[in-house]
Protein backbone atom coordinates (compact mmCIF):
# COMPACT_ATOMS: atom_id res chain seq x y z
CA UNK A 1 0.00 0.00 0.00
CA UNK A 2 2.94 2.48 0.44
CA UNK A 3 4.14 1.28 -3.34
CA UNK A 4 2.89 4.84 -4.66
CA UNK A 5 5.89 7.18 -4.69
CA UNK A 6 4.75 10.77 -3.23
CA UNK A 7 4.86 13.61 -5.78
CA UNK A 8 4.72 16.91 -5.32
CA UNK A 9 1.60 18.12 -8.13
CA UNK A 10 -1.41 16.38 -5.99
CA UNK A 11 -1.73 19.65 -3.60
CA UNK A 12 -5.83 19.85 -4.18
CA UNK A 13 -6.90 16.38 -4.87
CA UNK A 14 -9.04 15.00 -2.48
CA UNK A 15 -7.04 12.92 0.49
CA UNK A 16 -5.94 9.59 -0.81
CA UNK A 17 -8.31 6.68 0.49
CA UNK A 18 -5.27 5.26 2.40
CA UNK A 19 -5.39 8.14 4.44
CA UNK A 20 -8.84 7.44 5.33
CA UNK A 21 -7.64 3.72 6.15
CA UNK A 22 -4.84 4.97 8.19
CA UNK A 23 -6.65 6.94 10.57
CA UNK A 24 -7.85 5.16 13.44
CA UNK A 25 -11.50 3.96 12.31
CA UNK A 26 -13.68 5.55 15.31
CA UNK A 27 -17.20 4.58 14.43
CA UNK A 28 -15.89 1.24 13.37
CA UNK A 29 -15.46 -0.06 17.10
CA UNK A 30 -16.80 -2.89 17.31
CA UNK A 31 -17.87 -5.02 19.89
CA UNK A 32 -14.02 -6.63 20.66
CA UNK A 33 -12.67 -3.50 20.77
CA UNK A 34 -14.94 -2.14 22.92
CA UNK A 35 -14.35 -5.29 25.58
CA UNK A 36 -10.58 -5.49 25.05
CA UNK A 37 -10.86 -1.52 25.71
CA UNK A 38 -12.61 -1.90 29.02
CA UNK A 39 -10.49 -5.33 29.88
CA UNK A 40 -7.68 -2.92 29.41
CA UNK A 41 -9.00 -0.10 31.68
CA UNK A 42 -10.63 -2.83 34.04
CA UNK A 43 -7.27 -4.36 34.87
CA UNK A 44 -4.91 -1.29 34.37
CA UNK A 45 -6.58 0.55 36.84
CA UNK A 46 -7.08 -2.35 39.54
CA UNK A 47 -3.22 -2.99 38.87
CA UNK A 48 -2.44 0.53 39.70
CA UNK A 49 -4.36 0.16 42.84
CA UNK A 50 -2.75 -3.34 43.97
CA UNK A 51 0.75 -1.22 42.87
CA UNK A 52 0.39 0.72 46.25
CA UNK A 53 -1.94 -1.64 48.84
CA UNK A 54 -1.14 0.29 51.85
CA UNK A 55 -2.82 3.88 50.26
CA UNK A 56 -5.73 2.00 48.15
CA UNK A 57 -6.21 -0.06 51.79
CA UNK A 58 -6.26 2.83 53.58
CA UNK A 59 -8.68 4.37 51.61
CA UNK A 60 -11.14 1.46 51.10
CA UNK A 61 -11.04 1.24 55.33
CA UNK A 62 -11.95 4.80 55.67
CA UNK A 63 -15.03 4.19 53.19
CA UNK A 64 -15.90 1.00 54.62
CA UNK A 65 -16.26 1.95 57.96
CA UNK A 66 -18.37 5.19 56.85
CA UNK A 67 -21.01 2.42 54.93
CA UNK A 68 -20.38 0.23 57.86
CA UNK A 69 -21.46 2.34 60.38
CA UNK A 70 -25.15 3.07 59.13
CA UNK A 71 -25.71 -0.61 58.18
CA UNK A 72 -25.02 -1.28 62.08
CA UNK A 73 -27.41 1.44 63.00
CA UNK A 74 -29.76 -0.05 60.38
CA UNK A 75 -29.34 -3.84 61.89
CA UNK A 76 -30.31 -2.61 65.36
CA UNK A 77 -33.25 -0.66 63.96
CA UNK A 78 -34.55 -3.47 62.30
CA UNK A 79 -33.77 -5.37 65.68
CA UNK A 80 -35.23 -2.88 68.11
CA UNK A 81 -38.45 -2.35 65.49
CA UNK A 82 -39.22 -6.35 66.01
CA UNK A 83 -38.56 -6.34 69.60
CA UNK A 84 -41.33 -3.70 69.63
CA UNK A 85 -43.44 -5.20 67.36
CA UNK A 86 -43.99 -8.14 70.35
CA UNK A 87 -44.54 -5.49 72.66
CA UNK A 88 -46.95 -3.53 70.87
CA UNK A 89 -48.90 -6.64 69.66
CA UNK A 90 -49.72 -6.94 73.66
CA UNK A 91 -52.91 -4.21 72.98
CA UNK A 92 -54.78 -5.54 76.38
CA UNK A 93 -56.12 -3.93 78.56
CA UNK A 94 -55.65 -4.84 82.10
CA UNK A 95 -58.93 -3.97 84.65
CA UNK A 96 -58.88 -3.91 88.32
CA UNK A 97 -62.38 -3.97 89.86
CA UNK A 98 -63.10 -1.94 93.16
CA UNK A 99 -61.85 -3.85 96.20
CA UNK A 100 -65.64 -5.11 97.08
CA UNK A 101 -66.48 -6.72 93.72
CA UNK A 102 -66.50 -10.54 94.37
CA UNK A 103 -65.25 -13.49 91.64
CA UNK A 104 -69.33 -13.42 90.26
CA UNK A 105 -69.10 -9.79 89.89
CA UNK A 106 -66.34 -10.07 87.78
CA UNK A 107 -67.47 -13.25 85.62
CA UNK A 108 -70.72 -11.30 85.19
CA UNK A 109 -68.80 -8.48 84.05
CA UNK A 110 -67.01 -10.80 81.84
CA UNK A 111 -69.91 -12.11 80.47
CA UNK A 112 -70.82 -9.11 79.44
CA UNK A 113 -68.09 -8.38 77.42
CA UNK A 114 -67.72 -11.33 75.83
CA UNK A 115 -71.12 -10.60 74.07
CA UNK A 116 -69.26 -7.78 72.19
CA UNK A 117 -68.15 -7.49 69.34
CA UNK A 118 -64.72 -5.37 69.85
CA UNK A 119 -64.20 -7.82 71.91
CA UNK A 120 -62.13 -11.05 70.90
CA UNK A 121 -60.96 -12.68 74.81
CA UNK A 122 -61.65 -12.24 78.35
CA UNK A 123 -59.64 -13.65 80.90
CA UNK A 124 -60.28 -13.36 84.66
CA UNK A 125 -57.82 -13.47 87.31
CA UNK A 126 -59.48 -13.95 90.99
CA UNK A 127 -57.66 -12.79 93.74
CA UNK A 128 -56.35 -16.29 94.50
CA UNK A 129 -54.63 -16.61 90.97
CA UNK A 130 -53.06 -13.56 91.48
CA UNK A 131 -51.23 -13.80 94.40
CA UNK A 132 -50.20 -17.36 92.99
CA UNK A 133 -48.84 -15.79 90.10
CA UNK A 134 -47.28 -12.80 92.16
CA UNK A 135 -45.51 -15.77 94.63
CA UNK A 136 -44.28 -17.75 91.59
CA UNK A 137 -42.36 -14.65 89.97
CA UNK A 138 -41.77 -11.95 92.51
CA UNK A 139 -39.49 -14.21 94.91
CA UNK A 140 -41.54 -12.64 97.40
CA UNK A 141 -43.24 -15.25 99.03
CA UNK A 142 -42.34 -15.21 102.30
CA UNK A 143 -42.82 -11.57 102.63
CA UNK A 144 -46.37 -13.00 101.32
CA UNK A 145 -46.48 -15.10 104.02
CA UNK A 146 -46.73 -12.46 106.28
CA UNK A 147 -50.42 -11.23 104.92
CA UNK A 148 -53.15 -11.81 107.10
CA UNK A 149 -55.54 -11.17 104.38
CA UNK A 150 -54.96 -10.96 100.27
CA UNK A 151 -54.79 -7.40 98.98
CA UNK A 152 -55.93 -8.11 95.44
CA UNK A 153 -58.83 -7.05 93.43
CA UNK A 154 -60.42 -9.34 90.92
CA UNK A 155 -58.56 -8.66 87.71
CA UNK A 156 -59.95 -8.67 83.78
CA UNK A 157 -57.67 -8.75 80.92
CA UNK A 158 -59.84 -7.86 78.00
CA UNK A 159 -57.98 -7.82 74.47
CA UNK A 160 -60.19 -5.70 72.44
CA UNK A 161 -60.37 -5.87 68.39
CA UNK A 162 -57.35 -4.43 66.67
CA UNK A 163 -57.98 -0.71 65.93
CA UNK A 164 -56.43 1.56 63.07
CA UNK A 165 -53.85 3.62 63.76
CA UNK A 166 -53.41 4.58 67.09
CA UNK A 167 -57.18 5.06 68.09
CA UNK A 168 -58.18 3.54 71.21
CA UNK A 169 -60.38 1.32 70.89
CA UNK A 170 -64.17 1.96 71.92
CA UNK A 171 -64.33 -1.06 74.48
CA UNK A 172 -62.34 1.36 77.02
CA UNK A 173 -64.94 4.16 77.58
CA UNK A 174 -67.13 1.49 78.42
CA UNK A 175 -65.00 -0.33 81.25
CA UNK A 176 -64.24 3.36 82.35
CA UNK A 177 -67.87 4.03 83.12
CA UNK A 178 -68.89 0.78 84.79
CA UNK A 179 -69.31 1.00 88.16
CA UNK A 180 -67.40 -2.38 89.52
CA UNK A 181 -64.42 -0.88 87.54
CA UNK A 182 -61.39 0.68 90.14
CA UNK A 183 -59.05 1.45 87.47
CA UNK A 184 -58.52 0.51 83.46
CA UNK A 185 -54.50 0.15 82.95
CA UNK A 186 -54.03 0.38 78.92
CA UNK A 187 -50.71 1.59 77.99
CA UNK A 188 -51.37 3.56 74.81
CA UNK A 189 -49.45 6.60 75.57
CA UNK A 190 -46.43 4.25 76.14
CA UNK A 191 -46.69 2.59 72.49
CA UNK A 192 -47.17 5.42 70.75
CA UNK A 193 -43.76 7.04 72.60
CA UNK A 194 -42.44 4.03 71.45
CA UNK A 195 -43.72 4.30 68.00
CA UNK A 196 -42.57 7.93 67.63
CA UNK A 197 -38.98 6.73 69.14
CA UNK A 198 -38.56 4.31 66.85
CA UNK A 199 -40.31 6.27 63.57
CA UNK A 200 -37.36 9.35 65.03
CA UNK A 201 -34.50 6.31 64.79
CA UNK A 202 -35.52 5.40 61.63
CA UNK A 203 -35.16 8.92 60.36
CA UNK A 204 -31.96 9.64 61.96
CA UNK A 205 -30.17 6.30 60.42
CA UNK A 206 -31.27 7.28 57.22
CA UNK A 207 -30.18 10.98 57.17
CA UNK A 208 -26.64 9.58 59.16
CA UNK A 209 -26.29 7.18 56.06
CA UNK A 210 -27.14 9.90 53.55
CA UNK A 211 -24.34 11.94 55.33
CA UNK A 212 -22.15 9.01 55.09
CA UNK A 213 -22.33 8.11 51.76
CA UNK A 214 -21.47 11.89 50.76
CA UNK A 215 -19.08 11.38 52.98
CA UNK A 216 -17.57 8.16 51.15
CA UNK A 217 -18.27 10.22 48.02
CA UNK A 218 -16.09 12.76 48.42
CA UNK A 219 -13.31 10.53 49.49
CA UNK A 220 -13.45 8.63 46.44
CA UNK A 221 -13.87 11.92 44.90
CA UNK A 222 -11.02 13.41 46.32
CA UNK A 223 -9.03 10.58 46.04
CA UNK A 224 -9.84 10.42 41.78
CA UNK A 225 -8.76 13.69 42.10
CA UNK A 226 -5.49 13.53 42.89
CA UNK A 227 -4.75 10.08 41.00
CA UNK A 228 -5.62 12.19 38.46
CA UNK A 229 -3.34 15.48 39.31
CA UNK A 230 -0.19 12.88 39.43
CA UNK A 231 -1.53 11.25 35.83
CA UNK A 232 -1.39 14.81 34.35
CA UNK A 233 1.42 14.03 31.98
CA UNK A 234 -0.12 10.63 31.25
CA UNK A 235 -3.47 12.38 30.12
CA UNK A 236 -1.88 14.37 28.44
CA UNK A 237 0.11 12.76 26.13
CA UNK A 238 -2.93 10.58 25.60
CA UNK A 239 -5.30 13.32 24.39
CA UNK A 240 -2.44 14.41 22.36
CA UNK A 241 -2.45 11.22 20.69
CA UNK A 242 -5.59 11.07 20.05
CA UNK A 243 -7.47 9.45 23.28
CA UNK A 244 -11.51 10.00 23.51
CA UNK A 245 -12.57 11.61 26.44
CA UNK A 246 -13.99 8.62 27.54
CA UNK A 247 -10.84 6.72 27.04
CA UNK A 248 -9.12 8.93 28.90
CA UNK A 249 -11.74 9.07 31.65
CA UNK A 250 -12.60 5.39 31.73
CA UNK A 251 -9.99 3.97 33.97
CA UNK A 252 -10.20 6.83 36.97
CA UNK A 253 -14.23 5.53 36.69
CA UNK A 254 -12.81 2.25 37.21
CA UNK A 255 -10.70 3.03 40.21
CA UNK A 256 -13.70 4.91 41.61
CA UNK A 257 -15.52 1.02 41.00
CA UNK A 258 -12.85 -0.41 42.81
CA UNK A 259 -12.45 1.34 45.76
CA UNK A 260 -16.25 1.14 45.94
CA UNK A 261 -15.83 -2.26 45.81
CA UNK A 262 -12.76 -2.80 48.10
CA UNK A 263 -14.88 -0.24 50.68
CA UNK A 264 -18.00 -2.55 50.59
CA UNK A 265 -16.39 -5.72 51.01
CA UNK A 266 -14.81 -4.54 54.17
CA UNK A 267 -18.15 -2.78 55.20
CA UNK A 268 -19.43 -6.37 55.16
CA UNK A 269 -16.73 -7.58 56.93
CA UNK A 270 -16.63 -4.76 59.99
CA UNK A 271 -20.75 -5.83 60.00
CA UNK A 272 -20.65 -9.51 60.29
CA UNK A 273 -17.34 -8.65 62.87
CA UNK A 274 -19.40 -6.87 64.91
CA UNK A 275 -21.72 -9.48 64.63
CA UNK A 276 -20.10 -11.79 66.03
CA UNK A 277 -18.15 -9.91 68.74
CA UNK A 278 -21.73 -9.45 70.26
CA UNK A 279 -23.19 -13.22 69.27
CA UNK A 280 -22.42 -14.32 72.78
CA UNK A 281 -23.63 -11.75 75.01
CA UNK A 282 -27.08 -10.80 72.72
CA UNK A 283 -27.29 -14.76 73.23
CA UNK A 284 -27.06 -14.57 77.13
CA UNK A 285 -29.58 -11.52 76.92
CA UNK A 286 -32.23 -13.07 74.38
CA UNK A 287 -32.32 -16.77 76.69
CA UNK A 288 -33.68 -14.29 79.37
CA UNK A 289 -36.30 -13.82 77.21
CA UNK A 290 -36.77 -17.43 76.77
CA UNK A 291 -35.87 -16.97 72.82
CA UNK A 292 -39.06 -15.69 71.59
CA UNK A 293 -36.83 -13.16 69.82
CA UNK A 294 -34.13 -13.70 67.63
CA UNK A 295 -31.43 -11.46 66.26
CA UNK A 296 -31.71 -10.66 62.89
CA UNK A 297 -28.73 -9.87 60.98
CA UNK A 298 -28.31 -8.83 57.20
CA UNK A 299 -30.22 -10.64 54.60
CA UNK A 300 -28.34 -12.44 51.85
CA UNK A 301 -30.18 -10.19 49.65
CA UNK A 302 -28.55 -6.68 51.34
CA UNK A 303 -25.27 -8.23 51.97
CA UNK A 304 -25.04 -8.46 48.00
CA UNK A 305 -26.51 -5.12 47.68
CA UNK A 306 -24.14 -3.26 49.74
CA UNK A 307 -20.47 -4.08 48.00
CA UNK A 308 -23.28 -3.15 44.64
CA UNK A 309 -24.14 0.38 45.97
CA UNK A 310 -20.67 1.17 47.20
CA UNK A 311 -19.04 0.25 43.82
CA UNK A 312 -21.92 2.78 42.41
CA UNK A 313 -20.94 5.31 45.16
CA UNK A 314 -17.49 5.25 43.99
CA UNK A 315 -18.21 5.45 40.30
CA UNK A 316 -20.42 8.41 41.11
CA UNK A 317 -17.46 9.82 42.97
CA UNK A 318 -14.60 9.25 40.11
CA UNK A 319 -17.25 10.66 37.52
CA UNK A 320 -17.94 13.59 39.46
CA UNK A 321 -14.14 14.39 40.33
CA UNK A 322 -13.26 13.72 36.88
CA UNK A 323 -15.77 15.87 35.26
CA UNK A 324 -14.42 18.69 37.15
CA UNK A 325 -10.52 17.67 37.06
CA UNK A 326 -10.11 16.14 33.55
CA UNK A 327 -9.99 19.75 32.40
CA UNK A 328 -9.14 18.84 28.75
CA UNK A 329 -6.04 19.91 26.73
CA UNK A 330 -8.70 20.42 23.21
CA UNK A 331 -9.15 24.02 22.30
CA UNK A 332 -12.73 24.92 22.37
CA UNK B 1 -2.23 17.27 2.29
CA UNK B 2 -1.00 20.41 4.76
CA UNK B 3 -2.21 23.94 3.88
CA UNK B 4 -1.98 27.07 5.59
CA UNK B 5 -3.82 29.94 4.45
CA UNK B 6 -3.21 33.32 5.50
CA UNK B 7 -2.54 31.85 9.23
CA UNK B 8 -2.34 34.10 12.34
CA UNK B 9 -2.04 33.01 15.87
CA UNK B 10 -2.04 35.50 18.33
CA UNK B 11 -1.22 34.27 22.26
CA UNK B 12 -3.94 35.43 24.94
CA UNK B 13 -0.44 37.09 25.91
CA UNK B 14 -0.63 39.43 22.69
CA UNK B 15 2.31 37.95 21.78
CA UNK B 16 1.68 36.98 17.01
CA UNK B 17 3.62 33.38 17.26
CA UNK B 18 2.59 33.16 13.48
CA UNK B 19 1.64 35.85 11.38
CA UNK B 20 -0.37 35.93 7.75
CA UNK B 21 1.28 32.40 7.14
CA UNK B 22 1.01 29.95 3.56
CA UNK B 23 2.53 27.15 2.52
CA UNK B 24 0.90 24.00 0.78
CA UNK B 25 2.82 20.43 1.81
CA UNK B 26 1.42 17.51 -1.27
CA UNK B 27 0.67 14.16 0.49
CA UNK B 28 4.01 12.53 1.05
CA UNK B 29 6.40 15.35 1.09
CA UNK B 30 8.66 15.75 3.46
CA UNK B 31 9.27 19.55 4.97
CA UNK B 32 11.97 21.37 7.83
CA UNK B 33 10.38 23.93 9.70
CA UNK B 34 13.69 26.06 10.96
CA UNK B 35 14.33 29.47 12.70
CA UNK B 36 15.83 30.57 15.78
CA UNK B 37 13.54 29.57 18.93
CA UNK B 38 10.45 31.52 19.13
CA UNK B 39 10.27 31.79 15.51
CA UNK B 40 7.21 29.89 15.52
CA UNK B 41 7.66 26.45 15.15
CA UNK B 42 6.43 25.04 17.31
CA UNK B 43 2.94 27.09 17.15
CA UNK B 44 2.71 25.88 13.10
CA UNK B 45 2.96 22.25 14.22
CA UNK B 46 0.57 22.88 16.84
CA UNK B 47 -1.53 24.44 14.54
CA UNK B 48 -1.90 21.59 12.55
CA UNK B 49 -2.32 19.09 15.62
CA UNK B 50 -4.73 21.35 16.63
CA UNK B 51 -3.53 21.76 20.16
CA UNK B 52 -3.80 25.42 19.27
CA UNK B 53 -6.46 27.22 16.85
CA UNK B 54 -5.48 30.16 14.58
CA UNK B 55 -6.69 33.24 15.16
CA UNK B 56 -6.98 33.93 11.73
CA UNK B 57 -6.93 32.11 8.92
CA UNK B 58 -7.13 28.31 7.87
CA UNK B 59 -5.62 25.35 8.11
CA UNK B 60 -6.36 22.02 6.55
CA UNK B 61 -5.33 18.98 7.61
CA UNK B 62 -5.75 15.46 4.68
CA UNK B 63 -8.70 17.42 3.08
CA UNK B 64 -10.22 18.74 6.11
CA UNK B 65 -10.76 22.37 7.22
CA UNK B 66 -10.01 22.35 10.64
CA UNK B 67 -11.93 25.94 11.27
CA UNK B 68 -15.02 24.00 11.46
CA UNK B 69 -13.95 20.87 13.33
CA UNK B 70 -15.92 20.03 16.93
CA UNK B 71 -14.05 19.77 19.75
CA UNK B 72 -15.56 16.78 19.86
CA UNK B 73 -13.76 15.70 16.89
CA UNK B 74 -10.47 16.49 17.84
CA UNK B 75 -9.46 12.87 19.05
CA UNK B 76 -9.89 11.45 15.80
CA UNK B 77 -7.91 14.12 13.94
CA UNK B 78 -5.04 13.47 16.43
CA UNK B 79 -5.23 9.61 15.37
CA UNK B 80 -4.67 10.30 11.65
CA UNK B 81 -1.07 12.48 12.91
CA UNK B 82 1.67 11.07 14.81
CA UNK B 83 3.17 13.07 16.55
CA UNK B 84 6.76 13.36 17.87
CA UNK B 85 8.64 15.78 21.13
CA UNK B 86 11.82 17.00 21.60
CA UNK B 87 11.43 15.37 24.93
CA UNK B 88 9.84 12.21 23.84
CA UNK B 89 7.05 12.26 26.20
CA UNK B 90 6.84 8.40 26.88
CA UNK B 91 4.80 7.16 29.77
CA UNK B 92 7.78 5.72 32.30
CA UNK B 93 5.29 3.32 34.19
CA UNK B 94 5.02 1.60 31.25
CA UNK B 95 7.03 -0.77 29.13
CA UNK B 96 8.92 0.40 25.58
CA UNK B 97 6.03 -2.08 24.21
CA UNK B 98 2.67 -0.66 26.64
CA UNK B 99 4.09 2.91 25.01
CA UNK B 100 4.16 2.06 21.41
CA UNK B 101 0.73 0.05 22.07
CA UNK B 102 -0.91 2.86 23.57
CA UNK B 103 -2.32 4.55 20.10
CA UNK B 104 -3.04 1.20 18.93
CA UNK B 105 -5.28 0.81 22.12
CA UNK B 106 -7.20 3.87 21.66
CA UNK B 107 -7.84 3.09 18.01
CA UNK B 108 -9.48 -0.07 19.34
CA UNK B 109 -7.58 -2.44 17.59
CA UNK B 110 -7.72 -6.28 18.46
CA UNK B 111 -4.73 -7.71 20.99
CA UNK B 112 -2.97 -9.69 18.04
CA UNK B 113 -3.03 -7.19 15.15
CA UNK B 114 -1.61 -4.88 18.03
CA UNK B 115 1.12 -6.87 18.78
CA UNK B 116 2.03 -7.65 15.10
CA UNK B 117 1.95 -3.66 14.18
CA UNK B 118 4.23 -2.70 17.88
CA UNK B 119 6.92 -5.06 16.96
CA UNK B 120 6.89 -3.90 13.20
CA UNK B 121 7.07 -0.73 14.57
CA UNK B 122 9.68 -1.55 17.10
CA UNK B 123 11.63 -3.29 14.35
CA UNK B 124 11.82 -0.41 12.22
CA UNK B 125 13.19 1.66 14.62
CA UNK B 126 15.66 -1.02 15.98
CA UNK B 127 14.43 -1.56 18.98
CA UNK B 128 12.51 -4.80 18.59
CA UNK B 129 15.00 -6.35 21.68
CA UNK B 130 13.70 -4.09 24.57
CA UNK B 131 10.63 -4.75 24.06
CA UNK B 132 9.77 -5.53 27.41
CA UNK B 133 12.34 -2.72 28.79
CA UNK B 134 11.73 0.34 31.08
CA UNK B 135 11.65 3.74 28.87
CA UNK B 136 14.19 4.65 31.90
CA UNK B 137 17.00 2.14 31.44
CA UNK B 138 16.65 3.43 27.84
CA UNK B 139 19.39 5.96 26.18
CA UNK B 140 17.88 9.40 25.57
CA UNK B 141 18.55 8.58 21.14
CA UNK B 142 16.73 4.99 21.87
CA UNK B 143 13.82 7.22 24.05
CA UNK B 144 12.97 9.00 21.35
CA UNK B 145 13.19 6.28 18.90
CA UNK B 146 10.37 4.72 20.97
CA UNK B 147 8.56 7.92 20.46
CA UNK B 148 9.05 7.77 16.98
CA UNK B 149 7.67 4.10 17.18
CA UNK B 150 4.46 5.31 19.09
CA UNK B 151 4.12 7.93 16.81
CA UNK B 152 4.34 6.27 13.60
CA UNK B 153 2.88 2.61 14.72
CA UNK B 154 -1.04 3.62 13.76
CA UNK B 155 0.19 4.14 10.42
CA UNK B 156 -0.68 8.10 10.44
CA UNK B 157 -0.93 10.11 7.31
CA UNK B 158 0.97 12.67 8.52
CA UNK B 159 3.86 12.65 10.73
CA UNK B 160 5.22 15.96 12.72
CA UNK B 161 8.24 16.30 15.00
CA UNK B 162 8.86 18.87 17.19
CA UNK B 163 12.96 19.36 17.43
CA UNK B 164 13.08 15.52 17.80
CA UNK B 165 17.09 15.53 17.99
CA UNK B 166 17.40 18.68 20.42
CA UNK B 167 18.78 16.59 22.91
CA UNK B 168 20.85 14.32 20.27
CA UNK B 169 24.18 14.44 19.51
CA UNK B 170 24.81 15.01 15.85
CA UNK B 171 25.52 11.36 14.65
CA UNK B 172 22.57 10.28 16.39
CA UNK B 173 21.09 13.38 15.27
CA UNK B 174 21.44 12.55 11.65
CA UNK B 175 20.24 8.75 11.87
CA UNK B 176 16.49 10.03 13.49
CA UNK B 177 16.21 12.49 10.63
CA UNK B 178 16.94 9.48 8.37
CA UNK B 179 14.09 7.81 10.00
CA UNK B 180 12.06 10.24 9.08
CA UNK B 181 13.18 10.16 5.50
CA UNK B 182 12.35 6.42 5.43
CA UNK B 183 9.23 6.76 6.66
CA UNK B 184 8.60 9.98 3.93
CA UNK B 185 9.24 6.78 1.21
CA UNK B 186 6.39 5.33 2.31
CA UNK B 187 4.25 8.20 1.58
CA UNK B 188 3.50 9.53 4.87
CA UNK B 189 3.64 13.15 4.86
CA UNK B 190 6.41 14.60 6.99
CA UNK B 191 6.85 17.64 8.84
CA UNK B 192 9.65 18.40 10.88
CA UNK B 193 10.55 21.51 12.87
CA UNK B 194 14.65 21.45 13.95
CA UNK B 195 16.73 24.64 14.54
CA UNK B 196 19.78 22.63 13.38
CA UNK B 197 20.37 24.06 9.94
CA UNK B 198 23.65 22.21 9.12
CA UNK B 199 21.92 18.66 9.61
CA UNK B 200 18.58 19.78 8.03
CA UNK B 201 20.44 21.23 4.73
CA UNK B 202 22.63 18.07 4.76
CA UNK B 203 19.21 16.22 4.59
CA UNK B 204 18.14 17.32 0.70
CA UNK B 205 14.49 18.15 1.68
CA UNK B 206 12.46 20.92 1.54
CA UNK B 207 13.06 23.48 4.02
CA UNK B 208 10.63 26.36 5.79
CA UNK B 209 12.67 28.86 6.92
CA UNK B 210 10.72 31.39 10.17
CA UNK B 211 11.29 34.51 11.47
CA UNK B 212 8.98 36.25 14.23
CA UNK B 213 6.79 34.14 12.32
CA UNK B 214 6.73 35.23 9.10
CA UNK B 215 8.13 32.37 6.27
CA UNK B 216 11.32 33.95 4.85
CA UNK B 217 12.02 31.10 2.48
CA UNK B 218 10.23 28.34 1.15
CA UNK B 219 13.67 26.12 0.19
CA UNK B 220 13.12 22.73 -2.37
CA UNK B 221 15.58 20.49 -3.49
CA UNK B 222 16.95 21.05 -6.95
CA UNK B 223 15.82 25.42 -6.45
CA UNK B 224 19.13 27.44 -5.95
Amino acid sequence: MFARKPSGNRLKQAPPPRAAERAAPRRRLGFTSWRDQHLYSFFSSLGRLLARPWATALTALVMGLALALPLLFLILLDNARSLAGGWQDAREITVFLKPGADAQAGAALAGRLRTRGDVTAVKQITPEQGLEEFRAMSGFADALDVLQFNPLPQVLVVTPQETRGSEDPAVLAVLRAEKEVDLVQYDAAWRRRLGAILGLSQRSVLVLAGLLALATLLVVGNTVRLDIQSRAEEIAVMQLIGASPGFVRRPFLYTGVWYGLFSGVFALMVVYGVQWALQAPVDRLLDSYDNRFILHGLTPAAALAVPVLSAALGWLGAMLASARHLAEALPD
Amino acid sequence: MIRFDQVTKRYASGHEAVHELSFELAAGEMAFVTGHSGAGKSTLLKLIALIERPTRGHVTVNGQNLHGLRRGRIPELRRGIGMVFQDHRLLMDRSVYDNVALPLIIAGLSREEIAKRVRAALDKVGLLERERAAPITLSTGEQQRVGIARAIVAKPAVLIADEPTGNLDPQLSGEIMRLFADFQQVGTTVIVASHDLPLVKRMGKRVLVLDHGRLLDDWRPGST
